[in-house]
């Protein structure tokens, strides 16, 4: 028998089992299906901690022959003392191990018997039945500590005839719904769970603590993932080796847009990469065309959600003449080896507050050996970076927010997008990188850790937000 | 070996730079690296590059950078010696008409280096603002110049080497010393050679009212550092009164020609102010450049981009949640068939699945359905019971079942004993919706029922959706 607690979800079919389990054991890639019997045999889905178990959970077929399976106990124990009822039930499975005809509760029951604690999960939109009460019996025969979960699957709400039945077979009562809880409402259920048995109090307790870090490790990732991502995309250069003396309409425009392709890999590696950290990797997306897809980066739909007002902008101290300091060296501060002098003249100005026209300056470099270079970048534009931040903040905390037991297709859209999620103060720390950024100057590492604060503060207020 | 391994070079830096960009492990793999090396972090992350280098399979950086880098520093070395040499056998040259002007030689051979010295501190210790302004006085600004001669200077792309700028400044700055270095040795050899090999009559001489007594106190402060133990080396009120000469006299002073012996006295004034000031003060620079570029080197390794995240990683625990079992899941195809959609008005027998007598009553009531006789199966009913009711019936018979609920295989029995008596020649089974919605199933709760009854494989079964 383990040492650890082990948790046996059973249940009706169809009554969201995976879901939970999907759910609490953050597996996004658990199938989910409303075909009732899809699951046919036990998974065991253990917490481990540096390769320590620390609990498992088990994901169960559902009943199928309950009253069979009561039938039989009945005959075999009628005459047993309520402790030695559960060995009845072991004769059972013994008995049927091999019986196609109850390898669905042969499946749930073994890790009851092994010494899981019981999760019965009911759909508490729908109203009760008594016909649940065979399946309640047959696991009360079991002798394990057990609780009832209320899944709330549809839009009715039945729990509290629920609760009145459910109370009189389990010792708790809780209502989860894999769906909509979050990291919250996790570890309640938990805690719930940590107080079935005495003794598993403490790994479970363990347990909470490990997820809390996690919660947390995935926060500090998401905000690494989303500093770095600014970082290297607003001191973003794309150069080309140009063929003539001054640089063309056509090469131009050529390395405008391969500058523009590179943000969006960018952006899509970020997305991706965040889409990882919460271990939802498979997740299928379903955007919005106007506002979150790849053209959507660069269009005036995006500035006018994510950006800022103009008056803002203003007030972030941001002006015209703090972006127009590219001189000599303006790439590595003085000390380009190669790269020392421009001989051409800038191209591209200053980009337009909220147009898209001039985002980024156009230079022509010249090396001493004759070779021609044509540079785009870093951005100019003033609301850009609050627009590719926005993007990447929303983007980030619907992933982070979003149950494992969800299937639907991942809807990014702005509607929920809480708007002002940066205050005036934020903009100015967030003002004195992007500066910088623009002037293509080496930020120190403090300068760095105060815009993931920022960022921080920023990913934390979305979060909270319903 | 601990000590092999602890010690940062700029081999170890390109190598770990090269490695994070292609490859950067799973935080459970980092984190069973991490218990195994409890050291310090830059052993922790000299012993994972050793580990995982052999991920890069095309060429190393370090071997390219440092390659080039060497082949430099030799051919530059040779050069700055030779141009010491040379440098210094120049202002040496001694026609025997006119003296060798100390003043001229003291610019050069203390003055410059001293003078390099100032800049090299200046850009060490200045911003980015102090190094645009003394850019074009650097040493370091020629050097990049020098570079450009060189045949591999095309194949050196520092941004490819993912050297910070700081760092690349600090290499060449290091190295600086050692030209320079080179260049004073240069000089100071080419002293003794010409002392040795050529009597030479030193001698000053200025266009400025300079008095001898002034000029003496000023070389005697620069003689302090030996003045103690060399007082030969520090020039006489008397020595440098006979050396002073006059550009516009056709000849030498007569007092200079009678006193030439004494002039030579100069050389080891000169020598020992090249080896105090070119030279001692040279390799105290030299090393103070090297400390500060190892301490750099330091920082940066820790910053290179992903050491971070790998030293995190070391230190988190791992927390994983998932299943190490592959999903067995049953697809399940979805059914074709219809319901139809009128009850007939009468049927020989009314049966309601899971359903209480009361509830079955209602329905009954609802739905205006004749039959002669009307029970409930399933739920709580022994199977002795619902073998009664089979007996029962016969011919046409309705079975209204809970549509939310998917049939169990307990139901799948009984209407399989059900279809199999030779008196029954019509099963309908109608699923309805919950009483709050007035008896309306869904249609996905619908397709559940069909897609299991398909399986059951009988003329006399219809579904009914009212």
């Amino acid at each position: 028998m383990s040492s650890y607690p082990r948790f046996a979800v059973v249940g009706h079919p169809n009554k969201g089992k995976s879901s939970i389990v999907s759910s609490l054991s953050l597996d996004g890639s658990i199938q989910i299906s409303n075909t009732p019997g899809t699951t046919q045999v036990k998974r065991g889905f253990p917490l481990k901690i540096d390769g320590e178990i620390v609990y498992e959970l088990f994901d169960t077929p559902g009943f199928q022959r309950a009253r069979r399976v009561y039938a039989w106990l009945e005959a075999h124990g009628r005459d047993v003392s309520a402790d030695k009822r559960v060995e009845v039930v072991r004769q059972f499975v013994f008995e049927h191990k091999e019986d196609k005809q109850f390898r669905d509760e042969v499946e749930l029951l073994e890790p009851i018997l092994e010494g899981a604690g019981i999760i019965y999960v009911v759909d508490a939109s729908k109203p009760y039945g008594a016909e649940y009460e065979v399946e309640m019996e047959i696991l009360r025969w079991c002798g394990q500590p057990s609780m009832a979960i209320l899944n709330l699957i549809g839009e009715e709400d039945y729990r509290e005839e629920w609760t009145r039945a459910l109370g009189q077979y389990f010792r708790m009562v809780r209502t989860y719904n894999p769906m909509t809880a979050g990291h919250e409402e996790h570890v309640q259920l938990l805690e719930s769970m940590a107080q079935l048995k005495e003794a598993w109090t403490k790994p479970i307790k363990k347990a909470i603590v490990a997820l809390e870090k996690l919660q947390e490790q995935k926060i500090e990732s998401t905000v690494i993932t989303l500093s770095d991502y600014m970082l290297e995309v607003l001191s973003l250069v794309h150069t080309q080796n140009i063929y003539g003396e001054e640089v063309s309409e056509e090469e131009e425009e050529e390395a405008k847009r391969k500058y523009r392709e590179k943000i969006v890999a960018y952006e899509m590696d970020e997305r991706h990469a965040v889409e990882k950290i919460w271990r939802h990797s498979d997740i299928q997306k379903q955007e919005n065309a106007l506002v979150l897809d790849e053209v959507g980066l660069f269009s005036e739909e995006s500035v006018s959600i994510f950006g800022l007002s103009q008056k803002e902008l203003i007030l972030t101290g941001a002006s015209a003449g703090a972006i127009t300091g590219a001189g000599i060296d303006l790439l590595t501060a003085g000390h380009s080896l190669f790269l020392g002098s421009i001989v051409g003249g800038i191209v591209g100005g200053v980009g337009a507050m909220f147009g898209f026209d001039n985002l980024y300056e156009v230079k022509v470099l010249g090396q001493s050996l004759g070779k021609r270079e044509l540079s785009v970048g870093p951005m100019q534009n003033l609301n850009f970076p609050y627009v590719l931040l926005g993007r990447g903040l929303y983007h980030a905390s619907v992933i982070a927010k979003r149950s494992h037991a969800k299937r639907d297709a991942l809807s990014l859209d702005s509607e929920s997008f809480t708007g002002k999620i940066i205050d005036a103060e934020m903009r100015k720390e967030l003002e004195k990188i992007h500066g910088k950024l623009r002037k293509a100057e080496e930020l120190e590492k403090e300068e760095i850790e105060a815009y993931k604060k920022v960022i921080r503060g920023a990913f934390l207020r979305l979060l909270e937000a319903k | 070996m601990k000590e092999h391994t602890q010690k940062i070079t700029l081999n170890s830096y390109l190598d770990l730079a090269q490695l994070l960009k292609r490859y950067q492990g799973t935080h459970e793999e980092n984190r069973s690296f991490g218990l195994k090396h409890q050291e310090d972090s830059v052993s922790r992350l000299q012993k994972w590059k050793e580990k995982y280098l052999y991920k890069i399979t095309d060429s190393l950086d370090s071997t390219s950078y440092l390659h080039y880098l060497t082949t430099f520093t030799y051919m530059v070395s040779f050069l700055f010696l030779l141009f010491g040499l040379i440098t210094g056998f120049t202002l040496l040259s001694y026609s025997g008409k006119e003296p060798v002007n100390v003043i001229y030689l003291l610019l050069v051979m203390v003055g410059l280096p001293l003078l390099s010295i100032l800049l090299t501190v200046l850009s060490m210790y200045t911003g980015n603002v102090g190094a645009k302004f003394f850019n074009h006085f650097s040493p370091l600004y020629y050097l990049e110049k020098i570079i450009n001669f060189f045949y591999f200077s095309k194949k050196v792309d520092l941004s490819h080497f993912s050297l910070s700028s700081k760092l690349t400044k600090w290499i060449f700055l290091d190295r600086l010393q050692l030209f320079s270095f080179l260049f004073a040795l240069g000089l100071l050899i080419s002293l003794l050679l010409t002392v040795i090999s050529k009597d030479i009559a030193f001698g000053w001489s200025s266009t400025l009212e300079i008095d001898s007594l002034v000029l003496q106190q000023t070389l005697a402060y620069l003689a302090t550092p030996w003045q103690t133990f060399l007082p030969t080396a520090v020039p006489t009120v008397e020595l440098v009164e006979l050396s002073h000469y006059y550009r516009l006299g056709e000849k030498l002073e007569s007092s200079m020609i009678q006193n030439a012996d004494k002039l030579g006295a100069w050389w080891k004034f000169l020598a020992m102010a090249m080896l105090v000031y070119a030279i001692i003060l040279r390799l105290l620079l030299w090393a103070w450049v090297h400390f500060a570029y190892k301490r750099l080197l330091k920082k940066e390794f820790l910053r290179i981009a992903g050491v971070e995240k790998l030293l995190w990683e070391f230190e988190t625990p791992f927390v994983s949640t998932q299943a190490q079992t592959a999903e067995t899941h049953l697809d399940v195809a979805s059914s074709k068939s219809s319901a139809q959609s009128d009850l007939a008005l009468a049927y020989n027998a009314i049966l309601g699945w899971n359903y209480s007598e009361e509830d079955l009553h209602l329905i009954v009531d609802r739905f205006g359905v004749n039959a002669k006789v009307v029970k409930n199966v399933g739920g709580k009913n022994s199977f002795g019971e619902d073998q009664a009711v089979i007996a029962e019936v016969e011919k046409a018979i309705l079975v209204y079942v809970k549509a939310w609920e998917p049939p169990t295989m307990d139901f799948v029995d009984f209407l399989e004993e059900l279809l199999g008596k030779e008196e029954v020649i019509k099963v309908d089974i109608c699923p309805l919706g919950t009483s709050t919605n007035g008896y309306e199933s869904q249609a996905r709760d619908l397709q559940v029922w069909f897609n299991k009854l398909e399986k059951v494989d009988s003329a006399k079964l219809g579904v009914i959706d009212v």
